[in-house]
Order: structure tokens, then sequence, then C-alpha cells
């Protein structure tokens, strides 16, 4: 029946389109009638099983040994334990089974066939598994705490040790010593109300955790900005806790949908310096911000080497190549049972970029599952340009040299023109470390931040944007995580080299209008 | 036979809007309006009929079983984006999804990706 078969009556409806290749029988073995279509590929369930497994396997276990495999396979050595970074979501549910059916239960269904060199041994390949979960309902009002559902679910799995974190542990210096860190000296905050991002001493001492975790929050100026900040301060989190459990994986259940938003969600919010940080990425912890208690002492090339070494965490996506819908037949299968994630919001606040990419691409998913792999595949061929400067101080991540004086050259800013001022005179340079800070260059947070994160903080709504947490202290000057306190005091500090985060001397000059005129007279169009 | 007798069952998350309860046995009619609408038929002419499909089963769901928020179960007409629909063990995709007509003893499964994950 087509569209121009004249004997096919008036209502005939063009016959749709399948949404699978060729035929229903499993595309693998030829033989067994389908279960499931992925991207038009038609699987049966005892080819669709083993397939995901090896998927995951492909996407992780390159990247165990310290230095990537040669062309010869090695047994699997990682220099440190294994973090499962768990949400309770679909992916992290998932991948929290392959993890441990693979690597602790060692399940023989899902080894490969042939024996050899590949073989695993009858030793793990990680020593140590830790679960982690960082509880996020104190960001937001009304949502409930899972803690106590997510312990459950992973007492599931048998030899795994489980931490529960909370989100306001990224504002919590007793939590920061805990895990090592520097005890942090200054009370130093950050203004948000404007773009200056100027650093202030805070007012009265940093309040509770969860007080401060509010009132930054609710100090963001946008929707958007609340949900990437959870998200980064969530990360950090789990980056740390990698570093206090001696491992050197820290593993999370992004699927390829999850990841191709996350993708396009970064991209938009001007995170595309760090597109290949979001598949995968290597951090290393600032070490001013680290404690030292036994002090320096001797050491030989291969012991530094090897504490080196410890103090890298490798964050890995092993589900990327996995589609969410793949996710959600092996938990059905598998009888993986998964706890659930609620969304993030709160009352009148309008859906942020993240949200709008997800309904996006879970849109596409359904309709055109094959452009989902390629958004992921595309951005994978993606290489920024520019060079590093440092790493941000917010996100720990590697932050692009020149992005504010690209910003302040083609963006128009909000702040007014001070009286007359010409160059100022201080150099920027010193500013860390003289004792006497210029009137005219205060300092400010900018310097330290990445564009993503300086954009996050300071692009504003045109609208009014309703806070979470209306009634937490409105206060002008707010707390800052402790991994950015710890290395913004190292910074003010006299004693130690500082490193400006940008490796350049950054002058800024407020100009006065007329002289801003002057620059622009030539392009203004007349009345 | 007038009814088909199905077993439903929801995953994922998706068993907090329908009671809490993960199984489901419901009894739907073999005919239904071939509009598509799940209410009884309107008195007077006689309506055209169908054999119950999937489309139908999803809005029956919705109109007798749903208990709150019909917007993260149900989007112009079908199930929302992100909801694995199983027929048999089988991808509804398979089947031609909601054509795809209803036998007795048929075991439907909704499962979601979303809220749970």
């Amino acid at each position: 029946m087509s569209c121009g078969n004249p004997v096919a009556g008036a209502d005939a409806l063009m016959q749709r389109r399948k949404k699978y290749d060729k035929t229903k029988n499993c595309l693998k073995c030829k033989v067994a009638q389908g279960n499931l279509v992925i991207r038009h590929a038609v699987y049966c369930k005892d080819c669709f099983l083993p397939l995901v497994v090896h998927k995951f396997r492909r996407a992780l276990e390159p990247t165990v040994n310290p230095t990537p495999d040669g062309p010869r396979r090695t047994a699997l050595k990682p220099a440190g334990n294994l973090l499962v970074g768990f949400s309770g979501g679909l992916g992290s549910s998932v991948l929290l089974d392959l993890v441990h059916r693979c690597y602790v239960a060692l399940d023989k269904s899902t080894m490969p066939a042939d024996g050899g060199r590949d073989h695993p041994r009858h030793e793990r390949v990680w020593k140590k598994v830790t679960v982690c979960y960082v509880e996020v309902c104190d960001a937001f009002p009304g949502m409930k705490d899972r803690t106590d559902e997510i312990a459950q679910a992973v007492k599931r799995y048998d030899e795994l040790d489980f931490m529960p974190l909370r989100i306001q542990d990224a504002f919590d210096r007793s939590w920061w010593e805990r895990i090592g860190g520097r005890p942090l000296p200054s009370e130093l905050g950050v203004s948000l109300v404007d773009e200056a991002l100027l650093l202030e001493s805070l007012s009265s001492p940093a309040g509770d955790p969860l007080g401060s975790l509010r009132t930054y929050l609710s100090s963001l100026p946008t929707p958007t900005a609340v949900t990437t900040s959870v998200q980064t301060l969530t990360r950090l989190l789990l980056l740390h806790t990698a570093l206090q459990t001696g491992s050197s994986h820290l593993v999370l259940g992004t699927s390829l949908t999850s990841l191709a938003v996350s993708l396009i969600s970064g991209v938009t919010q001007g995170a595309g310096y760090n597109i290949r940080e979001e598949v995968q990425e290597e951090w290393t912890p600032e070490p001013e911000a680290c404690a030292s208690p036994d002090g320096p002492q001797p050491e030989d090339e291969g012991t530094r080497k090897r504490k080196a070494g410890k103090r890298t965490v490798r964050v890995v996506r092993p589900l990327r190549d996995i589609g969410m819908k793949e996710c959600a037949a092996w938990a059905w299968w598998a009888r993986v049972p998964i706890v659930g994630k609620e969304k993030w919001g709160w009352a009148g606040a309008k859906p942020g970029i993240g949200t709008l990419t997800k309904d996006f691409i879970v849109g596409l998913e359904k309709d055109y599952p094959s452009t989902v792999s390629t958004i992921v595949r595309t951005c994978g061929k993606l290489a920024p340009k520019g060079k590093v400067s440092g790493r941000c101080i917010l996100c720990g991540r590697p932050a692009q040299r020149g992005v504010q004086e690209w910003k302040s050259r083609i963006s128009i800013r909000s702040q007014p023109a001070p009286p007359s001022l010409t160059t100022a005179s201080a150099d920027y340079a010193s500013v860390p470390t003289a004792a006497a800070v210029s009137d005219l260059l205060r300092p400010s947070l900018t310097p330290y931040l990445c564009y993503a994160c300086h954009t996050t903080l300071t692009s504003k709504s045109a609208r009014p944007v309703p806070s979470p947490w209306p009634e937490a202290a409105q206060s002008p000057v707010v707390t800052l995580p402790v991994w950015t306190e710890a290395r913004l005091s190292s910074a003010q500090g006299g004693d130690t080299e500082v490193a400006h985060v940008h490796g350049e001397i950054m002058q800024t000059r407020r100009v006065g209008q007329d002289e801003m005129k002057g620059i622009v007279d030539e392009f203004l169009l007349d009345d | 036979m007038s009814t088909i007798s199905l077993k439903i069952e929801f995953g994922g998350g998706l068993e907090l809007l329908f009671s809490n309860q993960r199984s489901h046995r419901v009894t739907i009619p073999a005919l239904v309006p071939a509009s598509g609408s799940s209410g009884d038929s309107s008195s007077g002419e006689e309506a055209a009929k169908k054999p119950a499909d999937l489309s139908y089963l999803i809005s029956w769901l919705k109109d007798h079983l749903l208990k709150e928020r019909a917007e993260l179960f149900v989007e112009n007409g079908t199930v929302r984006p992100g909801i694995l629909v199983l027929v048999n063990d089988a991808d509804w995709e398979l089947e031609g999804e909601g054509d795809y007509q209803l036998k007795d003893g048929d075991e439907i499964v909704f499962i979601s990706t979303l809220h749970g994950g």
C-alpha cells in the first residue's frame, strides 16, 4: 500500500516504517527470534546479555592498567582500588551489577569464552571495591532521603564497602580534614552579587555545612546554575572519596544516552573545552590542598612515582556504549532492582538547560535512535584548541588560557564604569603575595575559574528566579566549597610559591565612558 | 471471548504511579472503538470496532489504573519517550508498537528509564 497506489482508499495510511532492519530474527545468532531492537539491530535475549557484558568490559578494561595496553594484552593490574559512584539511578544500578558480576562474584557467564593469557586469574583485579553514594536531598526542598534504601540495595552485593556522603559535605571542614585535607585557616567567601566575583572575608564564621550549601545554591543566578553546581559538587566529592579509599579508578554509570545529554548540555553552558573530560579524565588533587602530616621525607624515585600514581584518579564511564534502553532491558532481565532518583526542582523553577537537553535527547532516542550514538561519536572526534592554564578552582578540570580576556573583548559587561580611572598601577601578579592590596584591583575568584564555572556563577536570567531556599540567609558573601577554600588560602599565603592559575599576568583596567565611546565611535549608527 | 485477560508489570520506578504495585492483572474488552477512545461507546449508532491493541491498552491503563502524574506515563497518545515496552518478553518495536493486537494471556511490561534513573 503506497501513497501513489490508486487502488488504496482515500483513508489509506502510509505504512509505518519498521523500527528494525531486515528480519525479526536475531542479527547475531540468526536463529532465535529477536527480543530487543537496538538502533535498528535485532538481538535475542541470549545474545543481548553477553553483548552488554562485552561492551562494558571493552570500555573499562583498557583503562585499568596505569599505562594503556600495548599490542599484547597483559593482565589487569590497577594502581589502586575501585570506587563506584552510585546514584540509585538506572545507569549506576546496572554498572554496580556488572562490576560485581565481572570482578567480585566472578560470574562465569560474564567471562570470555576463550582461555589463555586473557583468562581471569583466581586473584581479583580489584583488591577493594567501594560504593559511594552522595545524598542530594538537602539541596532541594521536599526531596526524600534515600540513603537507607540505597544502603539496602548495595547490601545485596557481597564484599562491597558502602560509603554514604551528603552533598553538604562539600562545605564541611571536618569532612575535609577527615579525608586528609589541610585545615582551612581563613574564612574567605565570594560575593555572587555581580560578575566581579570579589573575594571577601565572611562576616561571621562559616555556618553549618547545610546552611552554607543552601545559601550558596540560593545565591546562584539560574536554575541551570543550581543543577550544574550540584553535579560539580557531587563529582568532586566522589573524586576526593576515591583518594581517601586509595582508589585509582572511579567508575560512573553514565549510559550512552546520559553521555549525549551531558556532552550537549556541557557545550551549551560553555564547557566545550572539557568535552574530552566529560567522557574520561585523569584527576590529580592540588598539592597545596593536601595535608602532609609526616613532613618531607627522603624518598627514592620509585616511592615518589608510586605515591604520585596513587594520587591520580582515573574517571571511567564503562556504560558509554550502552544506551538507556539497553540498560533498562539488562536491569529487567538480570533482575536488578532500581531504587530510582527524583527530579531536581523547586517551586517556580523553570526547567534548566540540563532538563531541556535530556528531554530532547530522550525524544531523539525514541524516534531516531542512531542520532544519539552519532552525537557521542562526533563529540569524541573533537579536540579543543587553546592551551591549558591550570585547573579550575571549582570544578577541578583544565582551564583554557585567556578566557577572561576573550570574554571582556566580546561581551557587554554590566559593571558600571567607575569615576575616571587610568591604568592601574599595581602589578596583578603581586596581589596574592603583597601585604597591601591595591584598592583598584581587589581579589576576585574570576582568575581561578574556567569559562564554564565563571559563566555558571555569573550568567543571569532576565527575569527574577525563585530561590530553592528563600528562607536561607541572604548573605552577600557566600562560603565556597572546601577544596576551593583550600586553594584560595594557599594562594593567599606567603610561604609557598604562588603559581597564578592562568600562568600569565592579567591586568584589569577599568575604562571611562568617554574612552569607551571613542573606541566604538566610528561603528555607531547615526540616529 | 468478549474480554481479554492480561498480566501487566511495571518497572524502573513506574510502579510508583500505579499504587506502588509492580504486578497487575487486568481484563479489557476484546473489541474496542476504532476511534481509539477507551471510554464506553456512545449510545445511538454503532461505532466501528477493532481488536484491542497496545494503544488502546495504554489509554485504558491511564484511565483506569494510573493514580497520578499521567504525563509521566503517556504523551501524545502513546507512552512517554524513555519507557521500554515488552510484549511477552519482546520489544514492542518488533511487534508493531501500538498496533500490536492483544491476545488473551499476554504479558506486557512497561519499564521506565527516566525517573528510575
